[in-house]
């Protein structure tokens, strides 16, 4: 191409943030399309004696495994002829008119096929979406869940970063690791952080699906959410499972009275090379009723670590809100994603963030992270805590309860240097490798692992893989911290402990508040009809909103 | 009275079940637990315990410093998953109450086996006599009736979508 | 960082090709082009029994439809740099072409089942990677690499060295975690341009064959 004269304009226009993002054009044969693929089954249902025989164009004959799952244990058999027979439109049109309760709704699209998802999605425009996002999700108070990572897995500033964004209003808190063997040390770490900064908070580590549960078993974490499905036979097989013994595992979570959430999201199957030519959002739609049928409560979807395949397509962005809303649509919580760097474009990652953040969701991020970026051992959320107060003046403009609240330095100051004590405590209790005053000290006032030092790694390892073999319980933690004279968080983590017996936070979309208490869906079910029903900001939660610290109060000049 | 003899009749199953099996689970007062008795942990202590069979009221974290509450009481025993699938049954979630109710039957088997049973139900680990061997000792030996139909049921789609060990070129 | 321009051209001028033509996918590696190296096929790989050996598993695109990593390392390079890592610690490599499955853990996995030491290496052609331990699961790992537009030919040097600790049963310091959030929005899309490439030369039912590498030049 011959060099011609450039327009000044245009070259300012090619050095904006949004051209430094992938942006590519569908592929249609190999499925990186978002929505729509003209290869997609067409919606279809035959049912006898109570068994699906042919879905979406497909005799069970012929069925893979996923589809033979989702006939057997995901689709309402006695409500499929009756739901199938309805449109496309006529189904989008239920899911946003505020005069078809949620309970109906709920009704008729458990028994729909992925073709059908997919199609009633394509009938609606975003703002559509969102509509129906507020009345679908499962539980009525929104909430929020942060990412605390450390690209030097330190221990220390872990349990300081988990304690701050307990504190600040997170009410799950996920890590996972830059070294695969620190594993077992992240997991304290965010056990004891998170209690600190505020009872109830529910930690995870997101790692290999046994690892988890041997962690979760042992009472270091409180739930599980990297149990991955996928929408296409192969690309399961790659991720190791199968819908069976995904279910197995769900099984074997709530037999030790665990919580746990499945995880999807649209573009795994493309980026893997293995979509079959399908859209993306026709196979996130088998994810999700694959979820549905293993009986787990909720899944955590949104394309997460894969949005920037999504994210390169058009439509994309809607599809993404879309796969959160089919989740809500089966009555399943859903952590809706905004999880995982997207965009260079300031612009474009806080558009991408509204679909979920105005209507609502049980867990509007499923990773925000409570680090710097660069400590993001997910590969960056697509907001962190250097966003945090653009993310309070948002909750206070336009009066959305996004899950988070205004935090004084004092405070935050505090809850840091106590659990980096705690971690101080129970390293020594155990006889791992010592965290000196200095460390304490660095963990307390740090932004990340750029301001603290580096941790004889090879000798943490051993230690945390001594943790594993001897077999640490959440229990001797508690014992190890009240000797210690932390007797709140010790009670705490009893609480915690306490939850696995009682199996409340099993139901679906429960989190767990200071006291104790479990709000899911059964106590706290979605009642949007319209205007002036559904969730309801109480004058308390306002005030608090409201309260930015560095606003100018009137009175005060 | 349509009520009290349905409540009679249920407590009659149950019965017949515990006689059966020995090991059914016990009617919670007054039927079947619905969303009105959640949570449980406040709304009905009296009726949850821990495997060891302390009340859970009384683990708190001086049971604990004192021993008399250990790590092994902080686990879900089958009767509060069944009354979590009630629960979840009477609002209207037929599929998490069926995964509680498989949930019951695997908390006998111990962690070290969940974890092997569970590999072992990964694709290509295992032959279908293998499979079936598991089924086998899920039903005979841990009384998880539920959970064994399922591994049969995987063990006839692996065969048929061949997921089975010694499928892949590859697999030893 | 510099966007290979010329890769992301390459794969669209190829798929446009089969757009337009309809031409059927390669059922098996297609011919070698310039890529630095050389590599011919000595038969199904076996199981080694030389405790001193570490293997690298590497797809059917690596070296041959490919010939540089997404941020254009040559081919020649990653394994001159990974095989340097290996041999300074004093171990024997051998390499391996999977074809069953293109994804990295998976490769990684074979590539550990069939080292006399138990460790393994699994490369793809965009230049993820990963170090495994045979008694490990599939999906875990020893060191993972994930982000493959911050790999350089140093870091593909000390992952052959911390492989090839492993193997001698040391607890090596793992290579620093590099991380850049912004990878992702800007090669995620084109990685999965890539990947599905690379997917194409996928064979279920053909089994790993050991490779001789040739550099050239």
């Amino acid at each position: 191409m011959a060099q011609q004269k450039r327009s000044k304009r245009f070259e300012v226009l090619e050095n904006r943030a949004v051209h430094k993002d992938g942006f590519i054009g569908e592929w249609i044969d190999v499925g990186l399309i978002a929505m729509g693929s003209p290869n997609d089954p067409k919606p279809s249902i035959k049912v006898q004696n109570g068994k699906v025989v042919e879905m979406d164009g497909k005799t069970r004959a012929n069925f893979d495994m996923i589809e033979q799952f989702v006939a057997d244990y995901s689709i309402d058999t006695s409500v499929a002829e009756e739901a199938m027979s309805k449109s496309c439109l006529e189904l989008a049109r239920m899911l946003v008119d505020i005069n078809v309760p949620r309970d109906e709704v709920r009704r008729l699209f458990g028994a729909l096929t992925p073709a059908k998802l997919a199609g009633v999605m394509a009938e609606m425009n975003i703002v559509e979406i969102m509509m129906a996002m507020q009345k679908m999700r499962c539980r009525q108070t929104p909430a929020n869940q942060a990412h605390v990572t450390s690209a030097k897995d330190h221990p220390v500033l872990l349990a300081a970063d988990a304690a701050e964004a307990a504190l600040r209003g997170f009410v799950e808190i996920e890590t996972t690791v830059g070294v695969v063997r620190y594993a077992p040390f992240n997991a304290l770490a965010l056990l004891i952080g998170g209690q600190v900064g505020r009872p109830g908070t529910l930690s995870q580590d997101a790692l290999e699906e046994a690892f988890e549960l041997q962690i979760g078993m042992r009472g270091l974490t409180a739930y599980a959410e990297t149990v991955s499905v996928y929408g296409t036979e192969s690309v399961f097989v790659d991720g190791d499972d199968t819908p069976w013994s995904k279910s197995f595992l769900a099984s074997a979570y709530a037999s030790r009275g665990l919580k746990m959430r499945f995880t999807s999201g649209t573009g795994s199957e493309v980026q893997m090379g293995a979509a079959e030519g399908r859209s993306m959002l026709y196979l996130e739609a088998r994810c999700v009723m694959v979820t549905k049928g293993a009986g787990v409560q909720g899944l955590q979807n949104g394309s997460i670590s894969c949005i920037g395949v999504p994210g390169a397509v058009p439509s994309g962005i809607r599809a993404i809100a879309a796969e959160n809303l089919i989740t809500m649509a089966l009555d399943l919580e859903v952590a809706s994603g905004n999880d995982q760097t997207f965009s260079h474009s300031d612009l474009r990652r806080v558009a991408r963030t509204i679909p979920q953040f105005f209507p609502g969701t049980d867990l509007i991020f499923s990773g925000y992270s409570a680090t710097p970026n660069y400590d993001n051992m997910f590969a960056g959320s697509n907001w962190d805590i250097e966003d945090v107060d653009d993310y309070l003046a948002l909750q206070r403009d336009f009066r959305v309860d996004g899950g988070l609240k205004p935090v004084s330095e004092d405070e935050v100051i505090a809850a840091r240097n106590k659990a980096a004590r705690a971690m101080q405590a129970i390293f020594e209790e155990f006889g791992f490798p010592p965290i000196t005053d200095e460390e304490v000290e660095l963990a307390t006032y740090a932004n990340g692992s750029k301001d603290v030092g580096t941790r004889n790694v090879p000798e943490d390892l051993k230690a945390a893989e001594r943790l594993m073999k001897e077999g640490v319980t959440g229990i001797d933690v508690a014992k190890a911290l009240a000797k210690r004279g932390f007797r709140d968080i010790a009670a705490a983590l009893v609480m915690m402990m306490k939850q696995r017996v009682s199996g409340d936070y099993l139901q679906t979309s429960a989190w767990i508040a200071s006291d104790g208490t479990v709000y899911s869906a059964v106590n706290d079910p979605n009642t949007y009809q319209g205007p002036g029903t559904g969730y309801q900001m109480s004058e308390e939660r306002w005030n608090e909103i409201k309260a930015i610290p560095w606003a100018v109060n009137p009175e005060d000049i | 009275m349509a009520q009290m003899n349905e409540q009679l009749v249920a407590e009659v199953v149950r019965q017949v079940l515990q006689n059966m099996n020995g090991k059914a689970a016990p009617a919670p007062k007054g039927g079947k637990l619905t969303a009105a008795d959640y949570p449980l942990a406040s709304k009905r202590p009296e009726i949850l315990k821990s495997p060891k069979g302390t009340p859970f009221n009384e683990l708190t974290l001086e049971a604990v410093e004192n021993g008399k509450a250990t790590f092994e009481d902080f686990r879900i025993t089958p009767e509060a998953l069944e009354m979590q699938a009630q629960i979840a049954e009477s609002a209207g979630r037929r599929q998490i109450a069926q995964n509680l109710r498989r949930a019951a039957e695997l908390t006998k088997v111990p962690d070290e086996r969940i974890l092997e049973i569970y590999n072992l139900l990964r694709p290509h680990r295992s032959t279908k006599e293998e499979l079936e061997g598991i089924a086998e000792e899920l039903e005979t030996k841990f009384g998880a009736k539920v959970c064994a139909a399922f591994v049969r049921e995987s063990a006839e789609v692996y065969a048929r979508r061949k997921l089975l060990r010694g499928d892949l070129p590859s697999s030893d | 960082m510099q966007l290979s321009q010329e890769l992301i051209q390459k794969v669209i001028a190829e798929v446009l090709a089969e757009v337009m033509n309809g031409a059927p996918a390669p059922s098996s590696a297609p011919e070698a082009e310039v890529s630095g190296i050389v590599c011919t096929e000595k038969g199904k790989a076996a199981r080694g029994t030389d405790p001193r050996e570490v293997v690298v598993a590497v797809t059917p695109a690596f070296g041959t439809t490919f010939t540089k990593t997404i941020v254009d390392v040559p081919h020649a390079e990653v394994l001159r740099q990974i095989f340097a890592g290996i041999e300074e610690e004093g171990l024997r490599v051998r390499v391996i072409r999977v074809y069953h499955t293109a994804d990295v853990a998976f490769m990684a996995h074979q590539a550990a089942k069939l080292s006399g030491s138990g460790i393994g290496i699994g490369v793809l052609s965009r230049g993820t990677s990963i170090i495994h331990q045979k008694d490990l699961n599939p999906l875990s790992n020893l060191e993972l690499f994930p982000q493959s537009p911050l790999l350089d030919p140093l870091t593909f040097r000390a992952i052959g060295k911390n492989a090839a600790k492993y193997a001698k049963g040391e607890q090596p310091t793992p290579v620093p975690t590099k991380n850049d959030p912004m990878a992702r929005p800007r090669y995620q899309g084109l990685a999965a341009l890539l990947h599905n490439k690379e997917a194409r030369f996928i064979d279920r039912n053909k089994a790993p064959m050991e490779i001789s590498v040739t550099f050239e030049g």
